[in-house]
């Protein structure tokens, strides 16, 4: 009898859905849209598509044959995109960020070439956001200035190569490595889930204070049906957002899970879990519907942007990262990265899974406690 | 009678405002009672009493003998709810708010598709049935609103206000479909502010005042002394202020004036009176839309034109 109660609110809410069909499509085409549109900007060379190039501006000022000779080489690594430019331009080019880096051959650079006490100063201009690309690039002038001066000293026959032999492995990655979109449809679709859960808050806000809620209360079902109904139905569009933005991820980006399916499908259930339990605080505290909207807004954005749903985790301060733990959508992101791009198994998954519902479920607990309470106000006189 | 509804020593409130002290009524099987009463009278919230969704800090509500207080479920399937407006969802369809409202009182299958198709049949909105209810006139959504309480068939139908905000062939139609409730057997309880729908639509009128139960009777007795004759009518066009103020002068010792809203009411000793007295509202150039007399019960509906003619 219960279920059927809950059965017959969730598919009441699911036909109001379905009512505004201009609507209904937008939640599904906005997480899609915006998902590829920052998996594009994010989207950076990994270990099988060639090694990375460093763009950088040479400059040459000496006109000594040594200067000439390391621009030269400079040119032509393949760990640079380097573009000759006058110092100039090159300053011009780089408070641009177009590149962020330029390696200026002063005059006097030849004394390089004698590897004496006197030795000559090579400028690095740079953007301020630039510190690891300038080190970078002076990474690249060191080894190129060292290998010139080793055939110089001992001929061409000289191994040049460093007595070691590096081996990279990517600890947190699949085959492909790190994949923008990935990580973005992942990031997209949990920060929409949670848009969903806010939407559906507002809608029972709404709905409160309507003549139908009137007869809602009146007729004989506990308030505890109607709340799982709506859970049910926020639950399920959910879902079905997931499968739709994740389908089209599939098909269009070749986003996928390279880890665990089952830990995937146990991360997207909680995150429905996660955006009922969402809607249902948002309609317990929210006040009014225009105050729960304009707050709600604000800190979805905010445990987004923290939550590493936007741009990966790891672009974040370090004390950013801890602090945000204590976010849901934390947990589902990282959840979400480790069975999607970094591979990993169903072991590694369940933790998140547990923390997701972990949240999901003191969510719904404050929820039903204060809307519980409230209706009891309500139905005595105190409440509005 | 047996009471089908029952309103025993009821004390509501509003925070610390008592809206309701100390109301007793019953309503029986085959009864239209007419709750009646200026604002903030108590109307609504005795009416969220009797639907169960105010609880009383005192006295006690039963329907067909189902205490509230004991078995809330089991009373709240024993009523039908009306509420004021808005009690449909705008977005879906009235054949679909009528299976969502069913649903909700245990119906399914078969059976609720039946009781949808027959509660729409007897509002007349067959035709109607895949239309948003969004999209439906005031009239129609206020049969909406009736047909999804009657959907459970209560043996107790409470209506708030259901004529607010209609326009009279729709307001009409109202009180004749709580002729009809009646005649089924249902006890109906409604409030209004209009004494010529308490007149015309019900066998007993109870006043309230201040939350009290100040008269209750039938509304003859209640709303108008013996041997006053009475007429209602619908305005067209609101009544200036200055013009309803000098009609009340002239008419003084010959019948009484009230104009409430788009309603006015002439009450005279003598039918002879009463006749002089609309005569004199018409060369007025009040434009009426219709009258009808309680006394005789005829809604005659002749408007303004066909009386000057």
């Amino acid at each position: 009898m219960t279920a059927n109660l809950i059965l017959a609110i969730a598919g009441k809410d699911w036909r109001l859905f379905w009512a505004d069909r201009r609507a209904a499509a937008l939640a599904f085409v906005v997480p899609v849209v915006l998902a590829s549109a920052f998996g594009l900007v994010f989207a950076r060379p990994t270990a099988d598509s060639g090694a990375p190039q460093l763009p950088v501006a040479i400059v040459v000022e000496d006109d000594g044959p040594f200067a000439r000779a390391v621009a030269d080489e400079l040119l032509a690594s393949p760990r640079l995109r380097a573009v000759e430019m006058t110092r100039a331009a090159a300053e011009a080019a780089v408070a641009d960020r177009r590149p962020g880096v330029a390696i200026v051959l002063s005059v006097g650079f030849q004394k390089a070439a004698e590897w004496g006490v006197d030795r000559p100063a090579v400028e690095i201009l740079h953007h301020p956001t630039t510190a690891a690309e300038r080190q970078w690039a002076e990474g690249v002038l060191t080894e190129t200035v060292m290998r010139k001066l080793a055939r110089d000293r001992f001929g061409d026959g000289t191994p040049v190569e460093p007595p070691f032999r590096a081996e990279a492995t990517s600890v947190a990655g699949a085959a492909g490595g790190f994949d923008s979109y990935t990580h973005s449809f992942c990031g997209m679709t949990l920060q929409y889930l949670l848009f969903w859960g806010m939407e559906s808050g507002l809608l029972l806000l709404r709905e409160r204070r309507r003549g139908a809620w009137v007869r809602v209360r009146a007729a004989p079902v506990p308030l505890a049906a109607v709340l799982a109904g709506k859970a049910l139905a926020t639950a399920g569009l959910a879902l079905l957002m997931v499968a739709v933005t994740f389908g089209v991820g599939r098909v269009a980006f070749g986003v996928t899970a390279a880890g665990s399916w089952v830990g995937f499908a146990l991360l997207a259930l909680a995150g429905c879990g996660l955006a009922a339990a969402t809607g249902l605080l948002v309609a317990a505290v929210g006040g009014t519907e225009a105050r729960a909207r304009s707050v709600s807004i604000l800190v979805i954005l905010g445990v987004s942007m923290l939550g590493g749903l936007w741009v990966p985790a790891f672009l974040l301060p370090e004390w950013v990262r801890d602090a945000a733990l204590a976010l849901p959508t934390t947990w589902a992101m990282r959840g979400l990265d480790r069975v999607t791009w970094q591979g990993r198994g169903l072991a590694e998954a369940l933790p998140y899974v547990g923390a997701v519902t972990a949240f999901a479920a003191a969510f719904l607990a404050l929820a039903v406690w204060r809307l519980t309470a409230d209706e009891r106000r309500r139905a005595a006189g105190l409440g509005c | 009678m047996t009471a089908a509804l029952r309103l025993q020593a009821v004390r509501a409130r509003y925070g610390d405002r008592v809206a309701v002290a100390g109301l007793t009524l019953d309503v029986a099987a085959g009864e239209v009672v007419a709750l009646i009463g200026p604002n903030g009278s108590g109307k609504s919230t005795t009416l969220a009493v009797a639907a169960g969704v105010l609880t009383p800090v005192a006295g006690s509500v039963s329907a067909c003998g189902i205490d509230r207080a004991a078995d809330p479920h089991g009373f709240a399937a024993k009523v039908g709810l009306v509420p004021q407006d808005g009690a449909t969802y705008d977005e879906l369809t009235a054949a679909q708010n009528l299976e969502f409202f069913g649903r909700l009182y245990g119906l399914g299958g078969r059976e609720l598709r039946r009781r949808v198709a027959r509660g729409l049949s007897r509002v007349g909105l067959t035709d109607r049935a895949h239309d948003r209810v969004g999209t439906l006139s005031g009239g129609l959504r206020q049969r909406v609103n009736l047909a999804a309480a009657l959907l459970h068939d209560p043996a107790v139908l409470l209506l708030d206000e259901p004529t607010a905000a209609l326009d009279p062939a729709s307001r009409d139609a109202a009180l004749a479909d709580l002729a009809r409730l009646r005649d089924e057997g249902h006890a109906v309880l409604f409030t209004t502010h209009h004494t010529d729908e308490a007149e015309l639509a019900c066998d007993r009128v109870a006043v309230l005042d201040a939350g009290r139960l100040v008269a209750c009777g039938k509304p003859g007795d209640v709303l108008r002394p013996r041997g006053r004759e009475v007429l209602y009518a619908h305005l067209r066009m609101p009544v200036p202020r200055f013009l309803e103020k000098s009609l009340r002068r002239e008419l003084a010792g010959v019948a009484e004036l009230e104009v409430t809203g788009n309603r006015l009411r002439l009450a005279a000793d003598t039918a002879e009176n009463l006749g002089r007295a609309l005569a004199r509202v018409l060369a007025e150039g009040l434009d009426l839309d219709g009258y009808r007399s309680p006394g005789s019960s005829i809604i005659r509906g002749v408007s303004s034109e066909k009386v000057r003619q």
